[in-house]
């Protein structure tokens, strides 16, 4: 089989020292940049793209590049667990179960499961980019506006539900999300909303400024208050390893998460963050216990988990079968191909066989390091959580700072992140949930947009929903279906209480 | 952590707490003096003032940044890749390219305009959209003309005018006799960003052409021909680095430039004067430039460096595979250009009365 020989040529490339070491410094590389806030994998590639034209072979060049791009992932999901510290929009929802594990001194599991489901899910990706990654890139062509618009929608519900118990305050935070997305430009007429006459907010606020806001600082301030009040909140530190208990729980999710994540991945724009929170929808509703979920429900960590990590799988496919960068890390990759003079698109595969299959075979060995290079730290990670509060506060407020800062060198950030600290606070306070705000603050533009350019396209019809385009009239069904049967158990509940 | 001594666990904490504050306080006043470093260990350009030379030539002696204000994988992006590939054969210090995308591309330029005037940072990209069209829709926070001197113009961005491979369009003409049987339904085209380039020549032809187009912005060149690739719009227009990629994989059909003569990269393009549609724009311009203030000489060495890389070879090649044109122009000539090109565009707004909604 062609594909097969490909795969042979593929590992030959991969498993040259060269590129073996290669894959192990950028998947080192990205992992250090997952870990730590602000700086994110997209800038470090552009930071290390001259050096790129100094390597020769374009297949090592892309490797190097991948590894980064992936390991960010493996790294985000370690600050989300152990201090609530999304780095990046797919892990805000690891934090939420992860951080709840890590507080019941499960941190060891939480992450452990994290970095199994994420190399299952990694190798399955590169599996499906293998196997079916052309026919997956047409798929992703037929998402135009009415398709983005219909499955950020159903998205936009899923966040609701990560609301825990009530679903009003859920809709409330997801709706402060939504108004703090409205700060910046507007993206159809360019008009300024909200900036408060500066510059830099013409941007927007940054994910990684709110997400530490909220999660981070937030947290802090809440539990300075409680340490004040005579209770000092302490991670425990258990077993390291997952049990055999956990896995039974998991293994499911991860598989679920990880086709999942995979197939939502393939879109260009959200498919990471829509991926894992489609990923804690789908457990949530399929677990068999879940009022755990929001609790420390290890479910919650493996799926989405595996989710954002297949979808840093296929996110390559666009690139590679159609030339199409879907984020910008991927861009950065786009730019690295084309100035050594590689169209990457569908002749890609016949014209640089080794570049396709080289890079293809390498995510999988570069899942395996990152495996082998994570699980023996969890022990190392788990430490930190020995250090008391009030060293760990101080300090992570240091590095978020800072981190912070390093996104775009303006002091305004700093002032937005003590604003969300602020808010992440007082949300803390008044017992609301605050997973629904980032997760709104990210899906808000692109509702938006989709909304905007469908009915620009349709000169103004809301037919465009759903004549002739199916994908986008499913998603609307299940939006539907999904609201009715909330309604319908809250009639129900309600006529119990009654009885 | 339970103790029976509570007076102890408490003065224990009091210290721990007060050392802490201490320990972080003392690190934010370190850290604070210090400039902020990025977190790999590629050093960061610092933006100390350098005095102005005071002998008439000048060289960079630290590493010198090309802030490119849009995001990575754009036509702007590219080309100051392919510089910064060509770059370290004629200086020696290095450089690095940095993306400051935000606020439509004012961020980046607002970054080089407020910083120093020292010659350690160029930008890439004066003479588009927001240099050109945008301050004649609205104000904004950087003067065109008096917060930024031109160094060298690098290359000419035209729009093309591009329909997916599948479609009945297999011309301009096709189009405007289409939407000419079809008055009730607007000609959707999709276009990089509001009020940029591609924008400006939708709403230009639909003017000139007497028929409705509806231009749809995206967030930039990439997402825009995505768009187009996958049908969601009738037409779209595009910079040829952004399309020519996907018309060699057949995905993409290019019906027209916007140019007053044909595109030196693309000979058999035709324009869209050509095809009865009079209406052209210069596209967007791609040059180089540095903040206000910032010394004759500095402007000298680079157009000088800047020239030497238009001729490279390894250059040339780069910008043909990026079908990007070279198009020279050194700083004199780029400052007429850019007054020239500002008042055409000046024209089109007037006779178009385009307005930001």
């Amino acid at each position: 089989m062609e594909i097969l020989n490909g795969l042979i040529e593929g590992l030959g490339v991969a498993v040259a020292p060269t590129n073996l070491l290669f894959a192990f410094v950028g998947a080192l590389l990205g992992t250090a940049v997952g870990v730590l806030p602000g700086l994110g994998p997209a800038a470090t590639i552009s930071l290390l793209l001259p050096m790129i034209y100094k390597i020769g072979s374009p297949a090592t060049a892309v490797i190097f590049l991948a590894g980064i791009y992936y390991g960010a992932m493996y790294g985000g999901s370690t600050t989300s667990i152990l201090l609530n510290l999304p780095g990046e929009a797919a892990s805000v929802v690891t934090s939420l179960d992860g951080y709840k594990m890590a507080l019941k001194g499960r941190a060891g599991a939480a992450l452990g499961i994290a970095a199994i489901g994420s190399f299952i899910a990694g190798t399955i990706g590169v599996l499906g980019l293998t196997f079916v990654a052309p026919p997956l890139a047409e798929f992703a062509l037929k998402f135009g506006p009415p398709e983005y618009f219909s499955l950020t929608l159903v998205g936009l519900l899923l966040a609701v539900f990560l609301s825990g118990s009530s679903i009003v305050k859920g809709m409330i935070t997801l709706s402060l999300g939504l108004l703090f997305a409205a700060v910046g430009l507007d993206p159809v007429t360019g008009n300024v909303r909200f900036t408060l006459g500066t510059t830099h907010l013409q941007s927007g606020f940054d994910f990684v400024t709110l997400a530490m806001g909220i999660f981070g600082l937030g947290e802090i301030f809440y539990n300075l208050e409680q340490s004040e009040a005579g209770q000092i909140v302490t991670t425990k530190v258990g077993r390291l390893w997952p049990t055999m208990q956990d896995w039974a729980e998991s293994k499911w999710a991860i598989v679920r998460g990880s086709v999942l994540g995979f197939v939502v991945g393939v879109l260009p724009g959200g498919g990471a963050v829509l991926s894992s929170l489609a990923s804690y929808g789908l457990e949530k509703r399929l677990s068999k216990k879940p009022e755990e979920f929001g609790e420390g429900a290890i479910a919650g960590v493996a799926g989405p988990e595996s989710a954002n990590n297949a979808a840093s799988s296929a996110s390559f496919i666009p690139l590679m079968t159609l030339g199409i960068p879907a984020n910008a890390s991927i861009a950065m990759i786009y730019a690295a191909l084309l100035i050594q003079g590689i169209q990457p698109g569908p002749f890609l595969i016949t014209e640089h066989p080794d570049v396709f299959w080289g890079v293809t075979a390498s995510m999988y060995i570069g899942n395996a390091m990152l495996l082998a290079l994570n699980l023996p730290l969890v022990g190392l990670w788990v430490q930190l959580l020995r250090v008391p509060f009030s060293i760990l506060g101080p300090v992570v407020v240091l590095f978020t700072t800072v981190g912070v800062f390093s996104i775009a060198n303006n002091v305004t950030d700093i002032f937005s992140l003590l604003f969300f600290g602020v808010v992440g606070y007082l949300l803390k306070k008044f017992k609301f949930e605050v997973g629904p705000l980032p997760m709104a603050f990210v899906l808000a533009p692109m509702i938006e947009n989709a909304l905007r350019q469908s009915l620009l396209i349709s000169n103004g019809s809301l037919s465009i929903f759903v004549v002739d385009r199916p994908i986008s009239a499913t998603l609307l069904g299940i939006f539907a279906v999904m609201v009715l049967s909330q309604v319908v158990k809250f009639f129900r509940t309600r006529a119990r209480t009654a009885k | 952590m339970v103790s029976t001594n509570l007076r102890g666990i408490l003065s224990m904490r009091r210290i721990r707490t007060w050392a802490a504050l201490v320990l972080s306080a003392v690190l934010l006043t370190a850290c604070g003096g210090a400039k902020p470093e990025a977190k790999p260990a590629t050093p960061a350009p610092t933006q100390t003032q350098a005095p102005a030379p005071a002998e008439k030539t000048w060289e960079p002696t630290k590493q010198v940044t090309l802030m490119v204000p849009y995001s990575a994988g754009g036509s702007t992006d590219l080309l100051a890749r392919a510089i910064e590939k060509v770059w370290p054969k004629y200086v020696k210090q290095g450089l690095v390219v940095v993306n400051k995308s935000g606020a439509g591309g004012f961020e980046g330029r607002e970054s080089v305009v407020r910083g120093a005037a020292d010659g350690y940072t160029l930008m890439m990209g004066y003479g588009s959209g927001e240099d050109l069209v945008v301050p004649q829709l609205r104000t904004t926070n950087v003067d065109v003309f008096k917060d930024l001197l031109p160094v060298a113009r690098m290359s000419v961005h035209s729009v093309l005018v591009a329909v997916p491979a599948a479609s009945e369009f297999k011309s301009l003409k096709d189009v405007v006799d289409w939407a000419k049987k079809n008055p009730e339904k607007p000609v959707t085209a999709a276009v990089a960003t509001a009020a940029g380039a591609q924008d400006i020549v939708m709403r230009g032809i639909g003017k000139v052409a007497g028929i409705k187009v509806t231009p749809v912005p995206h967030q930039g060149g990439s997402q825009a021909i995505t768009a187009l690739v996958g049908a969601q719009t009738m037409i779209g227009g595009g910079h040829p680095a952004e399309v020519m990629p996907h018309v060699k994989s057949g995905r993409l059909r290019v019906i027209g430039v916007a140019l007053p003569e044909r595109d030196p990269s693309l000979p058999d393009v035709q324009t869209l004067k050509e095809q009865g549609v009079n209406f052209s724009t210069w596209g967007s311009v791609k040059g180089i430039a540095v903040a206000k203030g910032t010394a004759p000489e500095v402007i000298k060495y680079y157009e000088e460096i800047m020239k030497k890389i238009a001729e490279d070879a390894d250059f040339k090649k780069a910008m043909g595979d990026l079908y990007q044109p070279i198009m020279y122009q050194n700083a004199k000539d780029f400052g007429a250009f850019m007054t020239q090109a500002y008042g055409d565009y000046t024209k089109i707004i007037k006779d178009l009365d385009i307005k930001l909604q």
